[in-house]
């Protein structure tokens, strides 16, 4: 049982130094690495890292998170089961993970097919079906599904959820 | 109660787009039209949907009830009678009478 | 993948070879109705039809080995289960996933749910053997 929980700020540059002196201190138990889109960090597009380290007893563990923009130093040679963690946020969040062992083969995408070049889980990253798919939404009683009003339709045609209102149209 | 169907109870809907809007599959689609309605005594007409059609796509609709909850007259509801299994995908696509309440018919 | 070959306890005369492509959540509901009771096991013959059972998510990566399968039992039927195989279900707009195997393979059954009941794979059983032996 986890008797404690830890939260804790640090800086991306030190993030690698506070991994380690966590690690000396006992917190051998790499749990998991994510990444959480923030969107917006004091004004700037920010995604946020998350890893959980504990003691092997699991008597208290620390959280350890950070704001990066796509860059963030690995932890692979210090928590060698990071690698895939690290792989997979990679991928999904196009966080880049600088040095470590995961590079070469063990760099290539899980998931993702190779030509789809945007990371699916940062929310700026458009799904292409719901803006080509009609939204059977938009349609309302004086409006009709492909846009067409009846009427005297005051109000505007809503938008499906997840597609920003002038995408691709600049 | 197995929930193995969304049936569509009619009278209650007012086309209000709620369900529509919410569906997480984009599975439902409604056609409505307004209409003016004049009540002995009231000032002016009263405007009223009339639901034209509705359609739940079964090919996609993933049983998640989120049409179900959010609908403030309960004119969607879980229903038992049916595991539905066609021969064409175009039959998947159901319409307000095949998405009467078991009781119904 | 499985091949077993099932009789319907209520009619043990008619069997049919089930080969079941186990691809994601959906295949649980299948192996549910399978051990039912509803079905019995009966020794491998070559008598009878044969349903291909594509129970779950089809991703793009995954498309050549279904085609595969299906090219490996010529005459069999194809059984679309759950929304997934059917259209993409939850998946829809995701784009790895392929938007229903009809694309490129012909369906003879397609079973509605997310996941289908395990009485709607029995009921899809009963109505293909009834089409094909009637």
């Amino acid at each position: 049982m986890t008797k404690s929980f830890t939260w804790l700020q640090v800086d991306p540059a030190d993030w690698r130094g506070k991994i380690g002196q966590l690690r000396n201190d006992g917190f051998t138990f790499f749990d998991f690495l994510t990444g959480v889109d923030r969107e917006n960090v004091e004004g700037k597009q920010m995604c946020e890292v998350v890893v959980h380290l504990a003691k092997e007893d699991l008597s208290d563990s620390h959280f350890l998170y950070t704001h990066v923009h796509n860059e963030l130093a690995s932890i692979t040679d210090l928590m060698p089961a990071a690698q895939w963690h690290e792989r997979e946020c990679a991928e999904m969040f196009g966080i880049q993970f600088i040095g470590g062992s995961a590079s070469g083969e063990s760099t290539k995408s899980l998931l993702r097919h190779e030509s789809l070049s945007l990371p699916p889980l940062r929310k700026t990253t458009v799904l292409a079906a719901r803006v080509l798919t009609p939204w059977p939404g938009g349609a309302e009683p004086q409006i009709k599904e492909d846009g067409r009003k009846v009427g005297n339709a005051s109000r505007r045609r809503q938008l499906p959820p997840g597609v920003p209102e002038n995408w691709l149209k600049q | 109660m197995k929930h193995s169907f969304i049936a569509l109870i009619e009278d209650k809907c007012t086309s209000c787009m709620l369900c529509v809007r919410e569906c997480p599959a984009w599975c439902i689609s409604l056609d409505s039209h307004t209409i003016d309605v004049t009540e002995e005594g009231a000032r002016r007409p009263r405007k009223v949907n009339v639901l034209d059609s509705f359609e739940i796509d079964y090919s996609l609709c993933m049983y998640c009830g989120v049409c179900i909850d959010v609908c403030p007259f309960d004119a969607l509801a879980w229903d038992e009678h049916r595991a539905l299994v066609t021969t064409n995908r175009e039959d998947m696509l159901l319409g307000i009478v095949e998405l009467g309440p078991s009781g119904s018919s | 993948m499985a091949v077993t070959r099932y009789a319907l306890t209520s009619d043990p005369s008619v069997s049919v070879e089930v080969v079941s492509a186990s691809l994601a959540c959906c295949t649980l509901e299948v192996q549910a109705a399978l051990n039912s009771g509803a079905l019995i096991q009966v020794p491998e013959s070559d008598a009878g039809p044969s349903v291909i059972v594509i129970a779950g998510t089809v991703t793009d990566a995954l498309v050549p080995s279904v085609i595969e399968l299906i090219h490996a039992h010529p005459g069999s039927k194809v059984m679309s289960f759950g929304a997934c195989a059917t259209s993409g279900g939850p998946y829809w707009d995701s784009p790895p996933v392929s938007k229903g195997i009809d694309q490129f393979v012909e369906v003879a059954a397609y079973v509605a749910g997310c996941p289908p009941r395990p009485d709607a794979f029995i009921q899809a059983i009963q109505e293909l053997l009834s089409k094909r032996v009637s």
